[in-house]
């Protein structure tokens, strides 16, 4: 059985300690309801660009974990990132896949493939350091440690279903710019 | 008539102008050189290669230029991009999204390939070429001109102008580089 988004993300909440997250799409109302805090920023108004962001908070801040919570229609619209992500080699990245087969956002239509598309192997084959799947709950929970702190760049690809909730169903939140704000206050670089 | 600007003359300008960012700061490296190949300006990105303070992350597409551009400044870093025009047609959503409603001071090293020396750029025969300063007009991203190597001061000039407006501004690099 797929495990649930929200649980996932209640996990994630539970054992970031100060990495920052970047949701897109369907987690980013769960999300902002999880974790109301200043140390995420939402890849918001540019499908697609979650990892891309992560990378540039990894390669800027290298001590500090960043967690991209992507999704696999997402993703598909600049897969070449995966590439641009290995290339770049960030220790620090950890890029959590939210695999459900389709565009929910949209209405659930599928996405190219459906469910047969493996970003294990997409991910393995571009050079990150290590991918896996992970289909159950349980053991998400007892790989979560390592998810959070093995060398990057990592992908793991989350057997999930359909969140509660969509930005399109939920429209609340901040928009991208206040988030950023915030974030480089919390992160003090401001300036 | 425009004239092709030295690589090392880009590079150190370029130096000046992340030292000038940087202030009183001396982390490594001094800045970040965001690029997805331009045939316009290779003798600026083969230079690059050998360069060790300045670090290059290659981008597959210019979409991912631009994230990763805002992942940077979210975290204090330095940045220039260096594109093409055809990848500024191809990013448009993710400049307006990230640069503008997103308010990311992105600055664009944009270089006009098949530009002829002996028009101006909205007498071009290339469509890719005449489109570019209309395009960015129509995004409202202010841009210059790098006709020659006495023109290089636009560089920290428009890099400091996407820092004071929080948004894109750009450079359009006339002919091929030498």
């Amino acid at each position: 059985m797929a495990m649930k988004p929200e649980e996932v993300l209640r996990a994630i909440a539970a054992a970031r300690g100060d990495a920052i997250c970047v949701p897109t799409m369907t987690t980013s109302p769960a999300w902002r309801t999880i974790a109301p805090d200043d140390l995420s920023v939402g890849c918001t108004g540019f499908m697609g660009g979650a990892s891309s962001l992560g990378l540039g908070l990894a390669l800027a801040m290298p001590k500090r974990r960043v967690v991209v919570f992507d999704g696999d229609g997402s993703l598909l619209m600049q897969l070449g990132s995966l590439a641009t992500i290995a290339g770049a080699r960030p220790r620090n990245l950890t890029h959590l896949l939210f695999k459900n087969g389709v565009y929910h956002t949209s209405g659930a239509q599928e996405i190219p493939g459906g469910l047969s598309v493996d970003f294990v192997e997409m991910a393995k084959g571009a050079g990150y350091r290590k991918a896996y799947a992970v289909t159950d709950f349980d053991d998400f929970k007892r790989r979560l440690p390592s998810m959070l702190s093995d060398e990057g760049p990592l992908l793991v690809e989350l057997h999930t279903g359909l969140a509660d909730k969509t930005p399109m169903t939920d429209r609340g939140g901040l928009s991208f710019n206040q988030q950023i704000d915030n974030l480089r206050k919390r992160l003090d670089t401001a300036g | 008539m425009p004239e092709s600007i030295p690589a090392p003359l880009i590079i150190d300008t370029l130096k000046d102008t992340f030292r000038e960012a940087r202030g009183t700061s001396t982390r490594e490296p001094l800045g970040w050189i965001l690029s997805v190949p331009d045939t316009h300006q290779k003798t600026v990105l083969a230079a690059l290669d050998k360069e060790r303070a300045l670090r290059v992350v290659t981008c597959a597409t210019e979409d991912e230029a631009n994230a990763v551009a805002a992942g940077l400044w979210i975290g204090g870093e330095p940045c220039v991009l260096m594109i093409q025009h055809a990848g500024l047609y191809a990013s448009v959503n993710t400049l307006r999204g990230v640069a503008m409603d997103g308010r990311v001071p992105i600055f664009y090293l944009i270089g006009l390939l098949s530009r002829e020396k002996d028009r101006d750029l909205k007498d071009s025969r290339h469509s890719m070429v005449r489109f570019a300063e209309p395009l960015l007009d129509t995004f409202g991203v202010p841009h210059a001109r790098l006709e020659g190597p006495d023109d290089v001061h636009r560089i920290p000039e428009y890099y400091r102008l996407s820092r004071e407006r929080r948004g894109p501004t750009a450079v359009l690099v006339g002919l091929e580089t030498i």
